[in-house]
């Protein structure tokens, strides 16, 4: 425990926001990423018909 | 009318698609490119971790040419002649054969209308050591990214054996580009491992020339993240950082020696890394045609950039980066000089970068240079497709189809690992792609259309995108629908 401490400490690595359980939970569970799917398919879309002039 | 399209690539293929389709039967279309199949590039990731064979990514362009009424050569090009010469009064190409039977063999193409469609070189060359059959590996095409994932198999074989493995991922080059390309694939190794129970046993080490990681050769993003708008910086440190990835940034690879990468820092000094695995972007430059006038003359310098790029409706007069503007862009991506020569995807010679250019005391620039890879690709190459076809029905000189990058939005998928229950995506859509600072005073790009978000649906996106893309190049019913 002090060892890893010590390494990580101070290091670029050490301040990035890091995931807790519940976000790695909800990044694979099927319902609320189909709804993603969907989603994020029709946002891209947009940007994509946008893009065409 | 003879149009001649130089390339197959995403850009090249989707142009020669549309102007077959606009101008059916009454005018020739010939693409001219060196290899006889069509690659997938943005799923070369998969092939390079094992996930997708070679001949999944890619598919032989004779037979949808034929079925299409499009003359196909496969042959590289030499040089153009856009005034003709002492023989020919039209336009043409000098190319030389890469088919087999056909190997060495020269011929002049006439056009009436070319469009450049290259691509670009993978310049290995300038950085001494790096590239296949050197130091290092890349995933650029799937050749490489085969090579690559056997490569990977004895490293993994190593590790299985309790060797640790040290693995150094990112640029090449203080200039590459293609960030992106390299980040996803440092995120498929760390998922990959994590599969095998392998992960504390890798050392994976993120190298790249971008100012702050999450620059991308786009200067970076703002998205709307948890309550805040928050930079593609922390955003992609925390990606980073989650699948315990190292960082080093500002670096310029200078040299890569067996099992050392030696690289130079925006504070001018002098570092090394050694590792056991290294996948390296290299620098892009241009294919390095040569172009003549009537008399013989070269006159490339009109034709192409000093970088090999193609010189088209932009504004190429050099301005510092507080003066720069979505209107250097191009818009038509017409040769000023030659109005029937047009360069589309990475083949157009970019007015400046879109990141902020930095130099090392040394003098050594260390920056990404602009990506114009994927979706602005096949845009552009649509657009230009458009306007020849309609020019040419209809007469006149306008072009009716414009897409700028500077107006244009991007959607990336970023692959963070290969499985339809475990897989995990990072979907970035910006819009425009260059930051229009007058437009958009605080974010520089429309925040409501900036998304940055990881989850499983991302994978489903891009394995979605494979598919559709494929259909789509290989002329399948309704093509021509779906989106570039």
């Amino acid at each position: 425990m002090t060892d890893k401490k010590i390494t990580k400490a101070n290091r670029d690595e050490f301040y990035p926001p890091i995931p807790t359980t519940g976000t790695k939970f909800w990044r694979t569970n099927y319902i609320y990423q189909l709804f993603k799917f969907f989603r994020l398919n029709l946002k891209i879309m947009s940007i994509v018909v946008k893009g065409h002039s | 009318m003879k149009v001649v399209i130089l390339g197959a690539g995403i850009s090249g293929h989707t142009a020669a698609a549309f102007l077959k389709k606009k101008l059916g039967s009454h005018h020739d279309v010939t693409v001219i490119s060196p290899s006889q199949y069509y690659q997938w590039i943005p799923s070369n990731i998969w092939v390079g971790v094992g996930r997708m064979s070679v001949d999944q990514v890619r598919f032989k362009l004779p037979g949808v040419y034929k079925r299409w009424g499009i003359n196909f050569k496969q042959a590289k090009a030499l040089s153009i002649h856009p005034e003709g010469d002492n023989e020919n009064n039209s336009g043409f190409v000098t190319i030389e054969y890469t088919s087999e039977g056909n190997t060495g063999k020269t011929e002049k193409v006439p056009f009436d209308y070319l469009v450049n469609a290259t691509g670009p070189k993978l310049n290995f060359e300038a950085t001494p050591g790096l590239g296949p059959g050197k130091n290092s590996l890349s995933v650029c095409s799937c050749d490489h990214a085969s090579h690559t994932w056997e490569e990977l198999k004895k490293a993994i074989e190593l590790m299985q054996q309790g060797k640790k493995q040290r693995f150094l991922i990112g640029t090449g080059h203080p200039k590459a580009t293609c960030q992106g390309a390299a980040f996803e694939y440092a995120l498929n190794l760390a998922f990959e491992f994590k599969r095998r129970k392998l992960s504390h046993l890798a050392e994976i080490t993120w190298i790249s020339n971008e100012y702050e990681v999450g620059d991308f050769g786009m200067g970076g993003a703002f998205i709307k993240r948890g309550g805040y708008i928050t930079s593609t910086k922390v955003f992609t440190e925390s990606v980073l950082a989650e699948n315990n990835i190292s960082w080093i940034k500002r670096a310029g690879i200078t040299k890569v020696d067996p099992g050392t990468a030696h690289y130079e820092t925006l504070d001018g000094t002098s570092h090394s890394i050694e590792f056991d695995f290294a996948m390296l972007i290299p620098a892009f430059a241009g294919q390095g045609l040569k172009a003549f006038n009537k008399t013989g003359e070269d006159i490339s310098p009109k034709l192409f950039a000093p970088t090999g790029f193609m010189i088209v409706d932009a504004n190429y007069a050099p301005k510092p980066f507080e003066e720069w503007s979505i209107k250097d862009w191009p818009e038509n991506y017409q040769n000023p000089s030659y109005p029937n020569i047009y360069a589309t995807g990475i083949a157009f010679a970019p007015p400046h970068s879109i990141s902020k250019p930095m130099k090392s005391p040394n003098g050594t620039e260390i920056f990404p240079s602009p990506p114009r890879t994927g979706m602005p690709s096949g845009v552009i190459g649509k657009i230009v497709a458009l306007n020849i076809a309609e020019i040419i029905k209809n007469g006149g000189t306008r072009h009716r189809h414009l897409a700028s990058m500077g107006r244009m939005g991007a959607a990336c998928v970023v692959s963070a690992g290969y499985s339809m229950t475990k897989g995990l995506g990072a979907t970035m859509t910006v819009s425009p792609i260059i930051p229009d600072w007058e437009k958009y005073p605080e974010w520089g790009r429309d925040i409501n259309a900036t998304v940055g978000e990881i989850g499983l649906a991302g994978h489903w996106i891009k394995l979605f995108l494979h598919y559709m893309f494929l259909h789509k190049a290989k002329g399948y019913p309704f093509w021509w629908l779906l989106p570039e």
